[in-house]
């Protein structure tokens, strides 16, 4: 035994009787997952996103995140758990979660409301929304029993998320981990910082042309691609082959099968 | 030991409570629609002059000084209240005879204590009785129908002795037993006047000439037919209120909620010992401008916890205050069986019913109360038309492997839509500029026109194209739409 494990074990039977074990790093289960429903993209994540963690997703407009969202909301409502999401825009649609595939009965909707004088700038709307959203999320998360909560900032911009103090997303994460729910953040830049446990971002998707004399249907075969930050559930061991830290998926719109 | 008082003609009785005036007048109670009335009860001055039950309006209205009235339900129900309010004071286990109007039947049992013994409890009932307005029999007997028939055949009190039933019987006409019209006459073809010479015929020759119906004259003649009493109990629901009234008028909400916790606290006990749980709460606020407050708090399941029924009271109370500074406080709760859930290892994930009450009611607090709930589609032609319920999560099933779908493009709606410049090359839009921002118009594909409820003052029709738009190095698909009653273009949302 060399002479720094000696030291360790000194160490810590010194501090056992206040805390115990307190050199030995934290034995860290692998947390529970659930699949997107995505198959290239539970692939790339090795099987979903965390459960009890901070998911972040980030990406312009019209790069696929509510789509993402959207599927990994229904994948969870179909295994018969209930989920929420805190709409800070109210920008959900429906007819498009419907389309997902998310049984609506097991989602609780929240839509934030800008209250007081209708003059207020955009700017004060969209900041009071996002203070409601924070207190929602924070109410979500203490009273536990959802097993995803979507916060979809999607359309606020990136400077009025990053006002959102570090104190709540370190917050979110330990009431995410303790009511084990997989809370996702959709944004259009990185705000959780280091808080959030897999961070993906959203490339510019590749459109097929849909005018090209008529015979390509509207938005068929879109492809996003997604592309993988930061995975800290990743097993400690080292991999033969790298990961791929990339995947891209197809996404046709409703209409499309009705040629 | 029964006692039974009997008020003879009672709904002439409760008439002549509500309108004296007529105690010294002849007059008769009609009821029945219009112009099919028919006399349903007259005072005894009424049917000396000739009126009799199931005569006409026309019939009666021939007798000058008879006085016609309609018959009035509610004058007879609160006549019946006062008789109960006497009846409850003299015995805890009472039952109303259904046979005869007004008419109870007391359980005297053990009484003795209270009372020195069966007639003088009989007679301070009258007093009693006669002191609120009524006249009534009172009969006594240890034979539940000897008693009944006794009251509704002697007037004033009568005391059976326990054992001489029969004999009490004997003189009495043999319509007190309540006989039917054809046994009425087949008794009367035999000769049979009385109960006494009903109890001297042998049983089973009266069984063999008018089947088992002659079994039960046979006994009610003699006294011995047994009854089990159903004693009447207090409704359990009415019985679910508290009340109090405070010393001084108080605005602060904060301070009410230690007076209604002990209410609520002293309703749930109530529920509780009846293994129910507490459905609905009706909060009544008396406010110091002499008008009531009522707010309505409904669980979604019924619930035994104090404190989340409280907080939900208190979460309702701050989102819909009084206008008033509040003097006096009323809850009056529903009760409902307690919900009962079968948990299991292996369920998913579910928030739990009563953290979930007082989260939802947090929520609207926050939110406001159409903004929180779950999404349903609505049949409407009109797209994304949708409508909020409220969050009930049905009971989570066993998981099973969530069948992947193919991922459809998300939609996401601008609520309201956002009015934006769009200039035109040809038809066709070729820019457009949205949040301060030049977008280029890369591909463009539309119109589709959309219109709906033109037969209504509610139409609305707008062309849609969807654009795939460029302003830098940031694209976006969209959908606009031109509202050719407005003339102006919008932006609908934008595809994600």
């Amino acid at each position: 035994m060399g002479s720094a494990a000696i030291l360790r074990v000194e160490v810590e039977r010194g501090l056992a009787d206040r805390v115990p074990a307190a050199l030995t790093p934290k034995i860290r289960q692998a947390p529970e997952l659930f699949a997107t429903g995505l198959a290239d993209v539970d692939a790339m994540l090795n099987g979903g996103i965390p459960r009890g963690c901070i998911t972040e997703l980030s990406g312009n407009p019209s790069s696929g995140r509510t789509c993402f969202a959207l599927s990994a909301i229904g994948s969870i409502t179909r295994s018969g758990a209930a989920c929420a999401w805190i709409d800070v825009s109210d920008a959900l649609s429906p007819d498009s979660a419907a389309a997902a595939g998310i049984q609506l009965n097991r989602l609780l909707w929240l839509r934030m409301t800008s209250k007081g004088n209708a003059n207020h700038s955009t700017k004060e709307k969209s900041l009071s929304n996002l203070d409601q959203s924070i207190k929602a999320a924070d109410l979500l998360l203490q009273a536990g029993g959802f097993a995803a909560i979507v916060l979809d900032m999607s359309d606020v911009q990136a400077q009025h998320a990053s006002r959102i103090p570090l104190s709540h997303w370190y917050r979110f994460r330990l009431a995410a981990e303790l009511a084990r729910t997989a809370l996702i953040v959709l944004t259009q830049s990185s705000c959780t910082s280091s808080c959030a446990s897999l961070v993906l971002r959203c490339e510019s998707p590749i459109t097929e042309t849909f005018s090209r004399n008529g015979e390509t249907a509207l938005f068929s075969h879109r492809q996003y691609v997604l592309t993988r930050e930061r995975n800290r559930n990743e097993g400690p061991s080292v991999p033969f082959k790298k990961p791929s830290s990339r995947a891209e998926w197809d996404a046709n719109t409703a209409w499309c099968g009705v040629r | 030991m029964y006692a039974v008082l009997h008020p003879p003609n009672f709904s002439t009785q409760a008439a002549a409570k509500s309108q004296p005036e007529l105690r010294r007048l002849p007059f008769a109670l009609l009821d029945g629609e219009a112009p099919f009335e028919r006399v349903y009860a007259a005072n005894k001055a009424a049917r000396l002059l000739g009126v009799e039950i199931g005569m006409t309006r026309l019939q009666v209205e021939s007798f000058a000084e008879v006085v016609i009235r309609p018959r009035a339900i509610d004058d007879e129900t609160s006549a019946q209240l006062s008789l109960h309010e006497i009846a409850c004071q003299f015995s805890p286990r009472i039952e109303y005879v259904d046979r005869y109007s007004g008419t109870y039947a007391l359980d005297i049992q053990g009484m003795g204590r209270l009372f020195a013994d069966s007639a003088q409890l009989a007679n301070k009932l009258r007093h009693r009785i006669m002191a609120a307005g009524f006249v009534a029999n009172v009969a006594v007997a240890s034979n539940f129908h000897t008693a009944v028939c006794l009251a509704c055949a002697h007037q004033g009190v009568s005391v059976t002795p326990s054992g001489e039933e029969a004999a009490a019987m004997a003189g009495l006409p043999l319509h007190v037993l309540g006989l039917e019209p054809e046994q009425e006459a087949t008794f009367s073809m035999w000769g049979i006047r009385t109960c006494g010479e009903l109890a001297a015929r042998e049983e089973k020759s009266l069984i063999a000439r008018i089947g088992q119906p002659g079994r039960r004259l046979h006994a009610l003649a003699r006294g011995t037919w047994s009854h089990l009493m159903l004693p009447m109990e207090p409704s359990f629901e009415a019985g679910l209120v508290e009340h109090i009234e405070l010393d001084f008028p108080v605005e602060i909400l904060e301070s009410l909620l230690f007076v209604l916790s002990r209410m609520t606290d002293a309703l749930l006990v109530r529920a509780k010992e009846k293994a129910r749980a507490i459905a609905l709460l009706r909060v009544v606020l008396l406010l110091d401008d002499k008008t009531r407050y009522e707010r309505i708090v409904r669980p979604a399941l019924p619930l035994q916890d104090t404190p989340t029924l409280l907080k939900l009271m208190q979460l309702d109370l701050e989102m819909h205050p009084p206008q008033a500074a509040i003097v006096g406080l009323e809850l009056h709760a529903q009760s409902a069986p307690p919900h009962r859930a079968q948990h299991g290892l292996f369920l998913p994930q579910a928030p739990e019913p009563g953290r979930l009450e007082i989260l939802l009611a947090r929520l609207r607090k926050l939110l406001g109360e159409e903004r929180v709930g779950s999404p349903e589609l609505t049949d409407d032609h009109r797209p994304n038309a949708f409508r909020v319920v409220p969050f009930q999560p049905p009971v989570p099933l066993p998981a099973k492997g969530a069948l992947g779908k193919e991922a459809l493009t998300a939609f996401r709606v601008c609520r309201p839509p956002q009015g934006i410049t769009v200039m035109l090359q040809g038809d066709s839009p070729f820019r457009v500029f949205y949040e301060g921002q030049r977008y280029s118009v890369l591909e463009v594909a539309g119109p589709w026109r959309v219109n709906g409820q033109w037969w209504s003052k509610d139409k609305w029709s707008r062309d849609e194209w969807d654009v795939r738009l460029c302003a830098d190095s940031l694209e976006r698909v969209s959908r606009i739409a031109f509202d050719p009653r407005t003339q102006r273009w919008y932006m609908q949302g934008t595809y994600d």
